[in-house]
């Protein structure tokens, strides 16, 4: 199926949401995926997708979340943003700054750490095309 | 200004789940409300990886014991979209006929819940003898009164034949008489209506700027369903029910109006049913993404699922009715009597096992 995806950097995205919200757009839902690693114990790249609806019709801005990084929180133009940061917050490690409301990583208190970053598995190294050749990197 | 902050759950008579409230008050006025969730969150969501793609709608089923049918349902169609499978028209419409008895069922438990929550438990005991007819109807259909095993990757496990169908669409019009006299206490009855009504109101601007569904946004004057974009809802008789005011007595009378509608539309359904199969083959493994949006009692849900060409799922997300509810509530219960903030809660029909699957 098609989906209605544009591609976003971090910064772009507060002017892109408030954009959207003077459009009349409603904020459906925020998701993440944690991407594939390359090796086990690195810090997989999170990708988030807003979801919004216009009319009936559904559009998504795509962003990806380096290891580390910031992405600006959404919350002061979408206050229920705050409930969907919080969450990737706290399963991700993906760190929102400026949340209306912030947990502070408490909001479902787990046992474990960002427990959704390390559910990617590892990607594997393709085989050689031929025997005998090298693998490829 | 002197502040009293007072705990409210997690557990409390009018809560069935644990949700927790910080209510700061002036007085007996609050002045802000502060949510802490996370009583029985399980990460359901982190097993798609873990199970094979056509297993996993037994834990979808899982995430609630009210919406089970309609979280399997949209696990499945999800895939269903990934997977481009061309579901036979029987099984939607056996979809929508269970769908429908979801929404019946679980409107009848909020009833009941509000009835207990205002003190009417004669009412409360009433509403849930109903809602039992409808469970018996699930389990003469599927086996099960809470988890039912009947959906699957490509269509449903098991049909229901004609004459059945016939049966319980004659055995829901049979019951309507008693639910009007029910439904009509919670509509006109002084003290109900004088409980409800003008309290903690929601204009419809504020409801979309609040990014609220279901009953909730129709309560506020929004002609807004999932059902009225969905092809298994293509060419029945049905419009949205909606109501202009925007309070807890609104929300009231949607659900209400919703379970007649709900009936009329499975006696519709049941009276065209397809010849086509109940399934076809989920040959292969998903491979791509998709959302699916649903329209479940409490509101629009959202399924996100994206595969890899394995049997393994890379991503499986849900966003609940309640998840988007919630924050809304918090602005609502700003300004109320404390004694108004249990019934307010209630009215969004809270579910905090969908919320945090």
């Amino acid at each position: 199926m098609t989906m209605d995806i544009t591609q976003l950097a971090p910064q772009e995205l507060p002017a892109r949401v408030s954009e959207l919200a003077g459009a009349g757009a409603r904020l459906v839902q925020i998701s993440a995926v944690a991407l594939p690693v390359t090796a086990a114990g690195e810090t997989p790249a999170v990708e988030l997708t807003y979801s919004f609806d216009k009319n009936g019709a559904l559009s998504h801005q795509r962003l990806l979340a380096a290891p580390g990084g910031k992405v600006p929180s959404v919350s002061g133009v979408y206050f229920p943003a705050f409930l969907y940061e919080n969450e990737i917050h706290e399963q991700f490690g993906v760190d929102f700054e400026g949340m209306a409301v912030d947990f502070k990583g408490t909001l479902y208190k787990t046992a474990v750490r960002v427990p959704f970053a390390v559910a990617a598995p590892v990607k594997k190294t393709p085989p050689p095309a031929n025997p005998g050749e090298p693998q490829a990197k | 200004m002197k502040t009293t902050i007072i705990p409210l759950g997690p557990q409390h008579p009018v809560l069935p789940e644990p949700l927790s409230f910080d209510l700061v008050l002036d007085n007996e006025r609050v002045i802000e409300a502060i949510p802490s969730i996370g009583f029985i969150h399980r990460g359901l969501e982190l097993l798609a990886p873990k199970r094979d793609f056509e297993e996993f709608v037994m834990i979808a089923e899982r995430i609630c014991g009210i919406c089970s049918f309609m979280h399997g349902m949209g696990y499945c169609s999800a895939v269903e979209d990934v997977m481009a499978l061309p579901v036979p028209r029987r099984a939607l419409q056996l979809r929508v006929i269970l769908a429908e008895l979801s929404r019946v069922h679980s409107h009848l438990l909020w009833l009941g819940l509000a009835a207990d929550a205002f003190g009417f438990e004669n009412l409360f005991m009433q509403t849930w003898r109903l809602r039992e007819d409808v469970l018996d109807i699930f389990e003469e259909t599927t086996g099960g009164r809470v988890i039912f095993n009947i959906v699957k990757v490509g269509g449903m496990r098991k049909d229901v034949d004609d004459a059945t169908l016939a049966r319980i669409a004659a055995k829901l019009e049979s019951i309507k008489p008693q639910l009007k006299q029910i439904t009509d206490v919670f509509l006109n009855d002084y003290t109900v209506r004088n409980r409800l009504a003008g309290l903690a109101v929601l204009s419809g601007a504020q409801a979309r700027e609040l990014c609220v569904v279901g009953p909730m946004l129709r309560a506020s004057g929004v002609a807004e369903d999932q059902r009225t974009r969905s092809p298994m809802y293509a060419g029945l008789d049905w419009e949205v029910v909606t109501e202009p005011d925007g309070d807890c007595y609104s929300r009231c009378r949607v659900r209400v109006r919703e379970i007649f509608q709900s009936i009329n539309l499975i006696s519709q359904v049941a009276g065209k049913m397809a010849a086509d199969g109940v399934a076809v083959k989920a040959a292969g493994a998903p491979n791509g993404e998709a959302f699916f949006r649903a329209e479940q009692p409490r509101g629009e849900v959202v399924y996100y699922v994206r595969g890899n060409g394995t049997r393994f799922l890379e991503r499986f997300r849900v966003r609940t009715p309640t998840f988007a509810n919630v924050p809304a509530v918090i602005k609502l219960l700003k300004g109320v009597e404390l004694a108004d903030v249990p019934t307010i809660i209630l009215t969004i029909d809270p579910c905090i096992s969908c919320m945090e699957r």
